[in-house]
Formats: structure tokens, sequence, C-alpha cells
């Protein structure tokens, strides 16, 4: 399976006349990208608005960010199962709008601290383009269409959090397109050997990443693998290149902290191993999707499984595991971390730093000594960002609007693009 | 800066083990390995004076030690205290990370003590005092003091300390969020290739040991025993009337289920972010199991059911904070006379 990126780098990004890429400038013909999102007959209207690098705007709260890509005719589709019929992808050409990104703007999310149910769909994230917390942040020095899609009042949540992932996809396919004939700067390739291949003695290494954690249980109309919607999956070997090419997005995700779709389609812990492989340092010879559960049977199950296929199938000698947001994705992820270790599998494991009382014993919510490689990223409970007033402000609602407005500072989990789940981000908890 | 040491009494010249009854004694100036961290001092900082004292005097009469000392940092003014260097001395390291605490809470002046990484007053004072990781070998002695004297300038002047490697001390267990150049997604590679090869690594974050607690032994029989029930699932009398958090929380409560056959649905809600509580909103009795612990006691399986719940949210706590819910807990219930705990955590 051999997947090519074919980059072109985006250096300024505006409205005109006409949709197009010329050299490193993408023009949008918002009236034509319009009608492209508002095809989808739950929508009755989108906000589009160009971010760039160091303007004074702060947009929120952020749905997702994904990078425009598109599918070179005849390589596959786009984003199957969310914008047409599951059909492979992970192999052909890809055309990337690097430097570029589509940021969408939850309109229906409510302003302050509510249950549950309502507030699924992004946990007040924030995109910073000015001040510290945008020098930090990994989108900061992006171009973003920042579109803000708004439902009919009449349909139900779960749908307009479907037509949300929609439109997302749609833009960022959309941009992408005019990369279709031109000449990238340049070509990334990713191709492995896969598990049977020998590639000598070198160690083969392998990742285990969740892609939902089910405390918060997923709406049957969402989309996360190939479409599905994850409940009751099973650890399922997904290729580096499809998790890469727009087989999976992130789910809604209540809690979903330092998670974007921008890092599965540049996967940071992806695109080690593949470094580690293309190096001749090591064999990467594939990566497991799986889940946590809110069942302890169904986590039983899930951690087994997903060590036997690590151990069995793909015959690795050392695996990364990564969880999604939370505490409970925590214990499955040490679960399967130290069934690995069992049948003789290296692991190391990437946690985040739980400690509400910044002590190093409180920081890991389940101990196990055989998983004893851990790397941690921290929420930065104790970072501060002071926010610059900004002269512009995209939000959601009015109600959103007027808090973004009066934020004066942020801890870095509120902040797009800083604490990370996916391996990109630079925070870490030392220890003192 | 003025500073106060203190030494036990083989450090401090008195003598060796026949010695370790001496009471504390306050000499003016340095004293022993005190002479030659007066030299390291930097200008204008001298030590004012120094307290010997036996190691078994300190250690059997804390109090005693704790008082004297705190009266003579106060009367001398001091702006910094140091003990030791203690190296892998049990006693001497236990009295100095007592005193040290001691002083940094009475006086609140910087408080710096050397000890070795197996030293148990480490285990017992690093969280609250300064240590410097001083090995235990004495001929380390001029080293040990160097980093004791930085440490107590910089503490004393207000200036930040740097990491435990950078700076020479053991770490105190608080974690610092710092930006760093590689992202986690190379760490991870860089570990797991390290953890391949066979070579050294260290985790970000280190595994925690627990004591173990040994499980009680039953001596009363099931049939005659009261059972309670205790969960961390969050089940609250609706209005949640002690605030349960829905996270970190800092309180638990006990709520009364006497009389009551079951537990009803609009009773009851569930103060817990970090689970799918929608079962339990329905039915608490699938939390917290009344209906069914109702039933053998009518049976006659067990004794009786205790007649309140405890209830805490048990949704990333701080292990301290955990650690004394579960004591205030099991205080209330050995009080009630129960015998026996069904604890559910979600």
């Amino acid at each position: 399976m051999r997947l090519t990126l074919a980059v072109h780098s985006i250096s300024q990004m505006d409205f005109g006349s006409k949709t197009q890429l010329e050299g490193t400038r993408l023009q949008i013909d918002v009236e034509e990208l319009r009608r492209c999102i508002l095809q989808d007959r739950r929508l009755q209207s989108v906000d589009l608005e160009i971010a760039r690098p160091g303007e004074s705007c702060r947009a929120g709260y952020v749905f997702d960010i994904i990078e425009p890509r598109a599918k070179e005719p005849g390589s596959g589709a786009d984003f199957p199962g969310i914008l047409g019929p599951v059909t492979p992808v992970g192999q052909g050409v890809t055309h990337v709008l690097r430097g570029a990104a589509v940021t969408v703007v939850d309109g229906g999310q409510p302003g302050g601290e509510l249950g549950y149910e309502s507030r699924r769909g992004g946990v007040s994230k924030i995109l910073e383009m000015s001040g510290e917390a945008a020098k930090r942040s990994s989108y900061g020095d992006l171009q973003h269409l920042v579109m803000v899609p708004r439902a009919h009042p009449d349909i139900k949540r779960h749908a307009v959090l479907n037509a949300l992932r929609v439109a997302s996809c749609r833009a960022a396919v959309f941009l992408a397109q005019t990369a279709l004939s031109q000449l990238p700067d340049s070509t990334l390739d990713f191709e492995l050997e896969g598990p049977k291949s020998g590639n000598g003695n070198l160690p083969r290494v392998a990742y285990i990443g969740q892609i939902h954690g089910h405390q918060h249980g997923t709406e049957s109309d969402e989309h996360i693998l190939y479409g599905a919607n994850t409940r009751g999956m099973m650890p399922t070997p997904l290729h580096p290149n499809e998790w890469m090419d727009g087989a999976v997005v992130i789910s809604y995700s209540w809690g979903a902290r330092g998670l974007e779709t921008y890092f599965y389609q540049n996967h940071p812990i992806i695109g080690e191993l593949y470094r580690l492989h293309q190096s001749g340092q090591a064999n990467f010879v594939g990566a497991i999707a799986t889940i946590s559960s809110d069942q302890e049977s169904e986590m039983k199950r899930n951690s087994m499984m997903g060590a036997q296929i690590a151990k069995w199938n793909l015959g690795a000698d050392g695996v990364v595991l990564t969880k999604y947001a939370g505490g409970a994705p925590h214990t499955d992820m040490f679960e399967t971390a130290r069934q690995c270790e069992a049948l003789g599998v290296k692991t190391v494991v990437l946690t985040s730093d739980t400690a509400s009382d910044s002590r190093a014993e409180s920081a890991l919510l389940i101990n196990t000594k055989e998983v004893n490689a851990i790397v941690s990223h921290s929420e930065g409970s104790d970072v501060r960002f002071q926010l610059p007033t900004v002269e512009r402000i995209i939000a959601g609602n009015s109600e959103v609007a007027d808090i973004m407005s009066g934020l004066s500072e942020l801890t870095p989990a509120a902040l797009c693009g800083i604490a990370n789940n996916q391996g990109a981000s630079r925070l870490q908890p030392i220890i003192y | 800066m003025k500073v106060v040491h203190y030494l036990n009494q083989f450090f401090g010249g008195v003598g060796g083990e026949e010695f370790a009854d001496t009471p504390p004694n306050f000499l003016e100036g340095p004293v022993g390995p005190g002479n030659l961290l007066n030299q390291i001092l930097p200008e204008g900082s001298q030590i004012v004076g120094t307290i010997v004292c036996g190691d078994n005097y300190a250690v059997e009469n804390q109090q005693d030690i704790v008082s004297f000392v705190n009266a003579k940092v106060k009367e001398a003014r001091a702006d910094l205290f140091v003990a030791g260097p203690c190296f892998n001395a049990g006693r001497y390291g236990m009295s100095a990370g007592a005193v040290c605490e001691a002083v940094k809470s009475e006086s609140d002046i910087p408080v710096v003590t050397a000890m070795s990484e197996e030293n148990p007053g480490v285990d017992v004072y690093r969280g609250e005092v300064l240590i410097v990781d001083s090995g235990s070998s004495p001929a380390n002695m001029r080293d040990v003091l160097v980093r004791i004297a930085n440490l107590g300038a910089k503490l004393a002047n207000d200036e930040t300390v740097g990491p435990p490697s950078a700076e020479g001390y053991i770490p105190q267990g608080f974690l610092r969020t710092e930006f760093v150049e590689k992202t986690a997604a190379q760490r991870l590679a860089e570990m797991l290739m390290a953890k391949l090869k066979g070579e050294s690594f260290e985790p970000e974050i280190p595994v925690t040991t627990f004591e173990p607690i040994p499980v009680p032994l039953m001596t009363t029989e099931i049939a005659k025993a009261k059972i309670a029930l205790v969960t961390d699932g969050g089940l609250v009398p609706r209005s949640n009337p002690d605030n349960l958090p829905r996270a970190f929380s800092r309180v638990w409560g006990a709520y009364s289920i006497d009389e009551r056959p079951k537990l009803l649905e609009e009773d009851f809600e569930v103060a817990h972010g970090g689970y799918d509580n929608a079962h339990v909103q329905q039915d608490p009795n699938r939390l917290v199991p009344v209906d069914v612990m109702r039933e053998m006691e009518r049976s006659g399986a067990i004794g009786s059911l205790h007649e309140e719940f405890l209830s805490t949210t048990g949704n990333s706590n701080p292990l301290e904070n955990s650690r004394r819910i579960g004591r205030e807990m099991a205080q209330r219930l050995k009080e009630a006379g129960v015998d026996a705990v069904i604890l559910t955590s979600t």
C-alpha cells in the first residue's frame, strides 16, 4: 500500500471571484463554496471567514480542524463513509494544501456550564490567531477558512452534529480540488512492506491508537471510522496510510480536548514510526485502531484482542499506545499495554497528567508495574495564556461571542493546538 | 543572610554513638562542617549559630527539639535554616526533616537539608523540605555543601529553583508544566527504541507503588453481619446536599436508606463526569444495590443492611485526598459497628 502526498504550499488565502490555486495563493469563490456546503438541506446558512496568522482574531467553539486534501481521480474517494460509499483509502495520490486549514465552528454550541448531552461536539475549544497562545499553537501559522454552518431550528442535535461533520469534510475537499491539475511543491511517499516483510533483523514496531472513548457514547449517525460510529467495535488493524488518508475523523467527543482530524491526517506518532522505518532503525509493521469501553467485559476483551493482534498478526516487538481524551480510556490503554507486555511486546504509552493537586503520585489514574515506559503530555492546568483583546470574534452564536470577547486568559486545554492527545504536544509535566 | 545550622552529636563534635542521648545545645557561629559551609556561602552571609543534638534524643523527644530549634531560629532572626548533611544516617535524617519542616511552618523561612536517597527521612519529608541528594559518602561533603549553599541562597532571595537534576536535589514530586523542544510523539519513539534495545529510559511520570493494605479478617458470620454500601460513583440525593462535584471531589456524603425497600429514581441523581451514568439515573440500585441487599436481609443471608450508604465522586481525585476520604469513611463505618462493606466503583 503506497500513498503519495502531493504537497502544495499555501501562503495566502483570500476570497475572490474564482476558486483557484495560483502558486501558493488560494482564492475562494465564497458563493460557490456556500452552495457546496448548503447542498445539505439540514443547514440553512453558513458564515464563511478567513483567519490568517497574526490577525487579531479569535474563533470558537471549534468543532474540528481539517487539512484541505483531495484524492487524485482514480486514487480513491475522499472521506469514504462520510461523503460517499465506503471504499478503501491509503493508496495513490492525495493532494494536500499545506499551510491551510478548514476550521469548523459549532453554531449550536451553548455557552455556559452544561450537562453532558448539550455539550457534545467540542468543549469550549478556542482558536487564537494572535498573541502568545497563537505562537504556541500548532494552528497559529495556518491560513484558516473558518466556517460556521447553521442548521434549521427544528433539526435535532445529533443531526446538526452530523451536518457539521459532513460540511467539514466537504469544505476540505472543495478547497484541495483546486490543486488536482497542478504540480506539487514536493511529494512524500508512505509505503510499508507490511507485517509479512522481514526488513532484516530490525525491531518490528506498531501503533495501537484509541479513536473514541465510549464513557461518552456515540450517536447512531456519528461518523468516526469509515463512517462507523464504533459502538461495539473491536480492535481493528488499520493501515497507517488509511489512518492518514481520510478513513478516520475525530468523534464529537464531549471532552475531546486536544484532538482534531488535522492530527490524524498528519499523525505525529505514525509520522515518527514512519521516520524510524524510512531511516532503517525499525520495521513499522502496522497500526491497530481501537476504542475504550464503558463495560469492563468489553474493556478486557478489547485489551486482549489488541495485544493478540499486535503480537500474532503484526508480529510486533514494540508498540506505542495512545488513548482518547479522559480517564476511562487511560484504564483501557494501560490494560492493553499490560497484556502486550505479558506477550513479550514492549510498550510505550502516552498519558495525560490528570493530577489536580500537581503531585506526581496523582498523575496516573492507574499504575501497573509492567507499564513502565510512560510519556506524558500535560493539559497545563498550571499554565495560563494571557489573551489580547481582539478585533474580530468568529463565534457560533451571540452567547458564545459574549464569553469569547470577555476572555482575558485561558489554560492550554481550552485552546486548539497546544495540549494534544495525538502526540503533537510540547507541553510536558516536569517533576520538581 | 543569617543562617542557623543543625547538626547531630557526631558532626557537631560531641562524640559517637555513646553520646546519642545528648540534649540540644546552641553554639554561636559555625561548627564542624558548618565551617566549610560558612566559607562557601555567598558574600555577606554567615552561620550565626549551630544547634547540636544527639540522634536518639532528637528522635525520642521530637516535641522538645522542635521547640528548641524554633526558639533559637527566632532569636537569631535567621533568613535560612540548614540541617545536615545527614548522608544515610537514618535517625539524623528523620530529625533533620522534622526540624526543617517545623522551622518552615513556624518561621516561614527557607529550609534545606541533605540526605542519601535511601535515608528514611526522604520518604517522610521530601514533599515539604528541599533535600539535596548527598549520596552516602561524607567524602562528597564539599560538593553537597556547595549545592546546599546555592539552593539556600536562591530560596532566600526568592529566585526560581531549577529542576532537581540541574540543582542536585531529590525530586519533591511536584509537577510543573513546561514547553519542551520535542513533541510527545518524538519522545515516544525515542523511548520505544531505547526499551527495544535494552537501554535505560526514565518514565516521564514515575510509576507509583502502593503500600499493601492487609485484608481484615471477618470475625462475624455473614448471616449476622451488618453490611454497608459504599460507592465512588457519585450517587447523591436529589439537589446534591453536600455539593459533590463531577470530578476532583474533596467531599463525601452519608445518606440514609433506613426503611427504604429500594432506591427510587426520583429521589437520587449522579454527580460524576467520568462515566456514562444513564443506567444509574434510570435505576440507582444498579450502583448502590439496596433492592438486592433488602432481599438478602429478609432471607437471612446477611444480618442487616447499614442504615446509610456512603458516596463520593471517584474521578481524577488526588491520591492524598482519596486516602483521607477513605480513612474518614472507614472511621464512620467502624464507629457504627459495620462488619463489612460492599464498595461499588465506576
